[in-house]
């Protein structure tokens, strides 16, 4: 009991009830005498305390708020352009971003499980390694029967491309280098032969070809070449083209070094 | 009636505005300088706790919803900047704040108690003086009409009908005191 009253009189103090309430409290006040001297002693204190004066904050007060707020809001201040930057920045480029690297994302994903075998790079390139090698060989087979000399040199600069010429390159190579008529399809022929002197049938062939040159230049290519090569096999092809009676001086002297050389 | 009410400011400063702090500290500086005026700091300090007092809030301003009044979360700021002060000062030893009722205390022939006027006013602080603290506080809350007797419980942290019966024993508690002073 004592303590609803001590709640009911708070109500009633400051105004919390309703008109019906308050009546209601004032009728238990007049029959219950007690509670009445209570109530009027609380309602005393009350009032003393709302007679509490204070005194007046000094003007010192605000002039401390006012600098404080002022230099917080220059702090502020100083903030919002660095805020404002961001939030333009997030504003024009962070939902690219996001969208861009989604994107992205599923296009990696996508590309991880869509990707080819990884074997089959190499079948494939090497499938079309031999498919463009065979169309290579037919082309130079068909260029060195040209009668043009200049498809023939076509012929075996495309013989050049060759990763590792066949026999039947070769052989067409060869054949050209001892009975092509031109000078300079027999000359590209050597040096497109130079390309495979590790294989003894070449070496062999261009030993063989010696004696069937009639052209200087291609007797002193020759014989550079032989030097170069160390092929002994070579001695008796030169000294038998030595024996020719209309063999250019130079050419000699340079085929005589040249054996000398090897030797 | 206030055309911007307190929390519409509040949240005007809570987004920015801090310009509107100022209107908030010109409507609350006189209750917040009475609260720690009354709960025994002395005028000088008072005005520092003030000052405090607006520093959090400025400080932590995010942290205000809106859903309760501005003047709760105000006080709530107040006790906590109260609590904080004197425990600071009760670490470090040295009681910095001499309030007006320990100034006071054993002049009991002190000019302003002849004077009837002033003689009850003076008699209050006193008795104010020798409440506890929390009595003190809950007494200076109520005192303020705005804040409802719900708030008070939240801001004390208990309920509304606990904060009603802590006002009304604190106030027979402050009409006992006061009654003893006046009859000594």
């Amino acid at each position: 009991m004592e303590e609803k009253f001590e709640i009911w009189t708070m109500d009633y103090l400051c105004g919390n009830l309703s008109e019906g309430e308050a009546k209601e409290f004032e009728t238990f006040l007049k029959e219950r005498m007690e509670y009445r001297e209570k109530y009027d002693e609380l309602l005393k204190a009350w009032e003393l305390l709302h007679t509490m004066q204070t005194p007046e904050p000094s003007g010192k007060m605000d002039d401390a708020f006012f600098s404080m707020l002022s230099s917080e809001m220059e702090k502020e201040q100083g903030r919002v352009p660095k805020q404002s930057f961001t939030s333009i920045l997030s504003v024009f480029f962070r939902p690219q971003w996001v969208i861009g690297s989604f994107l992205l994302l599923i296009g990696l994903g996508f590309g991880y499980f869509l990707r080819p075998d990884v074997e089959t790079i190499p079948r494939q390139t090497i499938a079309a390694n031999n498919e463009t090698e065979e169309v290579r060989q037919k082309l130079v087979l068909t260029l060195l029967d040209q009668p043009s000399a200049n498809q023939r040199l076509q012929g075996v600069s495309e013989a050049n491309k060759f990763e590792n010429a066949d026999d039947i390159v070769i052989k067409a190579l060869l054949k050209t280098l001892n009975s092509d008529p031109n000078v300079n399809v027999r000359l590209a022929a050597i040096e497109s032969l130079t390309n495979y002197v590790d294989k003894p049938e070449v070496r062999q062939g261009l030993v063989q070809s010696i004696p069937n040159q009639e052209s200087p230049i291609l007797q002193i290519t020759l014989a550079n070449l032989m030097v170069a090569l160390q092929e002994k096999a070579s001695i008796e092809p030169f000294k038998q083209l030595l024996k020719q009676k209309q063999l250019d001086t130079t050419v000699k002297k340079r085929i005589e070094r040249s054996i000398e050389s090897i030797i | 009636m206030q055309t911007l009410t307190d929390n519409v400011l509040m949240m005007k400063v809570k987004s920015g505005d801090l310009d509107k702090l100022g209107l908030l500290y010109e409507r609350h500086k006189k209750k917040l300088f009475g609260f720690f005026y009354n709960m025994g700091n002395n005028p000088s300090l008072s005005e520092d706790l003030v000052q405090n007092v607006f520093v959090r809030i400025l400080k932590y301003r995010q942290s205000f919803t809106g859903e309760g009044p501005f003047t709760a979360w105000m006080f709530s700021m107040a006790r906590n900047v109260h609590y904080d002060h004197h425990k600071k000062v009760s670490r470090e030893g040295v009681s910095r704040n001499v309030s007006p009722e320990q100034v006071d205390r054993g002049t009991g022939d002190y000019l302003n108690e002849a004077m009837d006027l002033q003689g009850d006013a003076h008699l209050l602080r006193r008795a104010l003086g020798l409440l506890s603290a929390e009595k003190k506080e809950i007494l200076l809350l109520s005192k303020y009409r705005e804040l409802k007797f719900q708030e008070i419980g939240e801001i004390l942290g208990c309920s509304e009908g606990a904060a009603k019966v802590r006002v009304h024993r604190a106030l027979k508690d402050l009409k006992t005191i006061f009654l003893q002073l006046e009859t000594r």
